[in-house]
Order: C-alpha cells, then structure tokens, then sequence
C-alpha cells in the first residue's frame, strides 16, 4: 500500500479508491448470489446425476425424458391459460386507470387512486391469500380453482402492468388529443389512432409483465388453488416432496428460464429501447 | 355546429376508472380490511361464530406462533441489514462510480430478469450446492478448511438467510440506485471544492438525500421478506418455520380467525415498520438539511 503512487489531495481515507472497489465487489458479491443459482441450474439440467449435485457426465436425456413423462404438460397449459387471462385483463385495466390517472386534475385524487391500486406490492403474498380465502372460500362459499387464482394473480400483476403504462402515459402529451378534437376526431378515434399508439408499448411491456407474474406466482396460489393444480405449485411440490421426478424438474425450470429471459428482454425493449436509440 | 356544444377535449372520461375501482375495492380492498373482522370472531366447532373476542390474540401468543412471528422478524431484519451492507456502496458505485452507460443498463437489466424468474427454481438448486455432499462442502473439505461435512449448511437458519439475499437484493438496489442517481453531480462537487472530505460529502449530502430511497428499499425488501414462502420451505427444511408457513397450516387446519389474527400481527408490524422508516427519514432529511448550513465553512 505504502509504494502506491500517491496525489497530493487524497490525503485522507476515504478517499482511497479501495472503496469505489468495495462497492463494485459487494456489488459482485450479491449478483454472484443471484446468479450462481440461476447458471447451476442449467448446469445440473444437463448433467448426469444432478441429485449428487456435482456436474459432469453430460447428457441431454433429461430433455427427452420430459417428453415421456408428461405430468406437467396439464399444469403447464393451466397455467398458460391463467397468465394469458390475467395478462390479458391486466392490459385493459392498466390502459383505463393509467391514462386516466395521469391526467387527473387534482392531485390528491391521483394520490389515492395510485396509493390503493399499488396497495399489493406492499402486502405479502400470504396475506392477500388469506385474506382472499377468507373472503371467498369461508364467507361467500365459493368452491376455489382457476377463477380464483385468476383474482389472485391479478391482484398480484395489475400493479407492475400499471407501473409500466404509467411509464409512457405520463410522457404522452393530453394536447395532441386537442389538436385531433379541433379536427374534428370523436373521443373513440382520439383514443385509437392518437393515445392507443403512443401507449402501446407501455401496455405491452405491462402485458408481458402480468404474464410471467402469473406465470411463476406460487405465495398466493397456494391459498387459492383449491384442487387446481399450476405448474410453479406442481415444481414446487415435486420439489418438496424429493419424489424421483425431481431430476426433470431441472430440465423444466432451464425451458421456463429461457423463454422467460426472451419475454422480459422484449418488454424491456418496447419500455425503455427507444430512449436509447 | 355551435361551440356550446363542444366538450372541453380533454376532459377525461371516468366510467371506466370508477368502475374498476368499485371491484377493485370488492375483490382487494374489502378482503383485506374483512381480515381486521375474521381476527375478532370466535370459533366453533370449525366455524366462525358472530362473538368478537380477543380469543385468537390470546390464542397467536400463547401457542408457538409468537416466537414464530419473533424467528420471522429477525430473519427478515438481518437479511434486510445486509441488503443495505451490500447494495448502498453498490448503488453508489452503480450511480457515481461509473460513467460507462452500457456497463450501468445491463447491471440494471441484469437485477431485473430474475425478478421474473420462477423463485423455486432459483431457490431449489442451492440445496444440490450446499447439501451435505454437495460442491460447497467438498471444497471446503479438499482445501482442508473442515475435516468433516458442515450440516449446518442446509435446512438450517444459515441456508435461509443465505437464499433470501439473491432474491431480495434488487429491491433494495433500485430505490438506492434511483435516489443517488438524482442528486446532481456538481452539488457534489460543490461540496469538495468548499473543502469538506468525502466521508463528510457522503454523511451530510449524499445520505440524507439518498434517505427516501433507503426507506424505500427497507420497505421493498421487507415487506415481501416477511411473507415469503418459498425460500423457507425449501431450504428450512421444516426446521425453520416462518410465518407464511404458520399461517398456511392454520388455514389448513381451519382455524380461520388465528389464522386472520396472525396476519393482522404481520400487517401491524409492516404498518409500523413503514411508518417508522418514513417517520425517520424525514426527520434525518430535515435535521440534516438545517444543520448543513452552521457546518459549512
């Protein structure tokens, strides 16, 4: 340390660039605990013996072997369905609350509708759960399934759609839809040729968000799954239970890994991609 | 066409958005205030009785549930302790250390992409790594570090806490990242040329206005912590039981309103939590802000 060269000002310790250094490698630190996971798995999905949990022996026969065994295809088109649902609804009702809150006049109004709508993101999921078998299942007494895990889900995606159309409704310009009044446009073509344009990547993104939400939501969906069964509750419960399927379930996660890693690229492009062109 | 008849054209439609917020309130809202009712009833026989008592408060602090709720609050606030020991040198470094902006959008995207990743998946490859014939403990037993496999490494508190920090790091990134980012570079630099040190910069200037973000990330990272079912459950190994876990075997054994009263417990500790961190870091932004000025030379 001592035959550094040293400048004159940094004369004190703080100003040593050990600790610029320190904040990358915690940094390091936290996304090697993110990723080591993420990249064993893969690792393990192609490896002989991946109970032992050493790699080596490397086979594709996992890969096939998902295509004899097919118990997770039916959970797997459940959960499919539910996310297109939810994505798909998500979508509406994000472009209706989104827009309409970033042009609300009074700011305490915009305040409490965005404060109850991304009440959810600050609830864990275990309450919400409780707090929606509670209400359905024990007070009204419907019998729970795919309609209500699609309630779950949406609680859980709605918030993150909302986020991502707020992204691009708060930059859209209300005076482009004057201009279009002056010239002549009704309220439903002003929304369809002027904002639904400008919106639209932002409604995506928000889409694509709700999917992999739902896609991979398990908090919620244990309380509310009743006898359906999707396919992050079926992995998990696989997983749990150290049944012999195990070792395909490392396969199953690499194929959902990779298509979730395209999806979320995509919507990260329509967000913030033409920003940096 | 006379102009009377002309609607102001930006006035916005509201039908649709009051129509959302009424279910909005019959789907979310009133389920979740509905809790603070099911915590006071009774139970009978497996069904709730309209007799409000403190019986299943009584109840989650007599049983077990207690240390539970005390086991889960530690875990969640070392976790949090350390996501803040990790991510706000990293979020300083992210905003100010680096001027290379492709570098900084793929950091960024990077604690984004597992956000949307199967949280199982990720949280069940650790038990191959640590478990007792697994890499880590052979590498620690070839070096020489151990004679024997560690068993503490897995199914245990250690490998909990350890599996919640991957998970949990970018929500406290993001809010770090987002507020440093905002604090312009020549008011630190102003602050270096009027002679103060940059631990004094990094203590009066930067941490007070990084402090909503700080909050922010406390409440984003320990908030859903708290609730979180997966990790627990697969890398506890029934050892380490937290609330989530607890709350799911009351439901399962249909003791609703313990159940409801657990939940209302965890709901008071977040609300206090939030308020507490909100509370504080307005009063450090104002203590700090008025004492800047008699400190500057």
């Amino acid at each position: 340390m001592s035959n550094l060269p040293t400048k004159v000002y940094t004369a004190t310790w703080s100003e040593h660039p050990v600790w610029k250094n320190l904040g990358l490698s915690l940094g390091i630190v936290a996304l090697l605990l993110i990723y080591i996971p993420i990249f064993w798995l893969v690792l393990m999905s192609f490896t002989g013996d991946p109970l032992s949990g050493f790699p080596g022996n490397f086979t594709t026969k996992w890969y096939f072997s998902l295509g004899e065994h097919r118990n997770w295809l039916q959970p797997l088109f459940v959960s499919l369905a539910i996310a297109s649902g939810v994505s798909l609804v998500s979508m509406v009702c994000a472009t209706i609350v989104g827009r309409t809150v970033s042009r609300l006049r009074r700011k305490a109004m915009a305040v409490t509708v965005l404060a109850v709508t991304l009440l959810p993101l600050a609830i864990p999921g275990v309450i919400i759960g409780t707090a929606l078998f509670l209400y359905f299942r024990v007070l009204l007494g419907f019998k729970m399934g795919v309609w209500s895990l699609c309630i779950g889900h949406f609680v859980w995606a709605f918030p993150f759609a909302l986020l991502a159309v707020l992204v691009v409704a708060l930059r859209f310009d209300p005076r482009l839809l004057d201009s279009a009044a002056d010239l002549g446009a009704g309220p439903f073509e002003r929304f369809w040729t002027i904002e639904f344009p400008l919106l639209k990547d932002g409604v995506i993104a928000g889409g694509l968000f709700a999917f992999l939400l739902s896609f991979n939501e398990i908090a919620r969906s244990i309380y509310l799954k009743g006898r359906t069964e999707t396919l992050p509750v079926y992995i998990w419960q696989q997983a749990a239970s150290h049944s012999s399927h195990v070792v395909l379930i490392y396969s199953l996660n690499v194929l959902i890994l990779i298509a979730s890693t395209l999806l979320v690229g995509f919507a990260f492009r329509l967000l913030f991609g033409k920003n940096t062109q | 066409m006379g102009l009377s008849t002309l609607q102001p054209p930006t006035k916005i439609n509201l039908k649709g958005i009051v129509i959302f917020l009424l279910s909005w309130s019959f789907f979310v809202l009133i389920p979740i205030a509905g809790l603070l009712l099911w915590s006071f009833l009774t139970m009978e026989n497996f069904r709730p009785v309209w007799d409000l008592s403190l019986q299943a408060y009584r109840e989650v602090f007599a049983s077990g549930r207690w240390e539970v709720t005390a086991r889960t609050l530690g875990i969640a606030s070392l976790v949090t302790l350390l996501e803040i020991v990790l991510a706000l040198p990293f979020a300083l470094w992210l905003s100010k250390g680096t001027k290379n902006m492709g570098l900084k959008i793929t950091v960024l995207a990077a604690l984004t992409i597992p956000f949307f990743l199967s949280l199982s998946a990720r949280t069940i490859v650790w038990r191959a790594l640590l478990g007792l014939h697994g890499p880590v403990n052979y590498a620690l037993m070839a070096t020489g570090v151990i004679d024997g496999p560690l068993d503490w490494l897995l199914f245990s508190q250690f490998s909990v806490i350890l599996g919640l920090i991957g998970p949990y790091f970018p929500t406290m990134v993001f809010p770090l990242y987002l507020s440093i980012n905002l604090i312009d570079d020549e008011m630190l630099a102003a602050s270096t040329d009027l002679g103060a040190t940059p631990g004094f910069t990094f203590w009066h200037v930067i941490l007070p206005l990084a402090f909503p973000g700080l909050g922010a990330g406390i409440i984003f990272t320990f908030v859903p912590m708290i609730g979180d079912s997966v990790v627990p459950t697969l890398l506890g190994g029934g050892h380490v039981i937290l609330l989530s876990a607890s709350v799911e075997s009351l439901l399962r054994i249909l003791n609703y309103s313990v159940a409801a009263a657990l939940s209302v417990v965890m709901l008071s500790i977040m609300v206090g939590v939030i308020l507490v961190v909100s509370l504080v870091s307005t009063k450090i932004i104002t203590s700090k802000s008025s004492a800047l000025p008699e400190v500057t030379p």
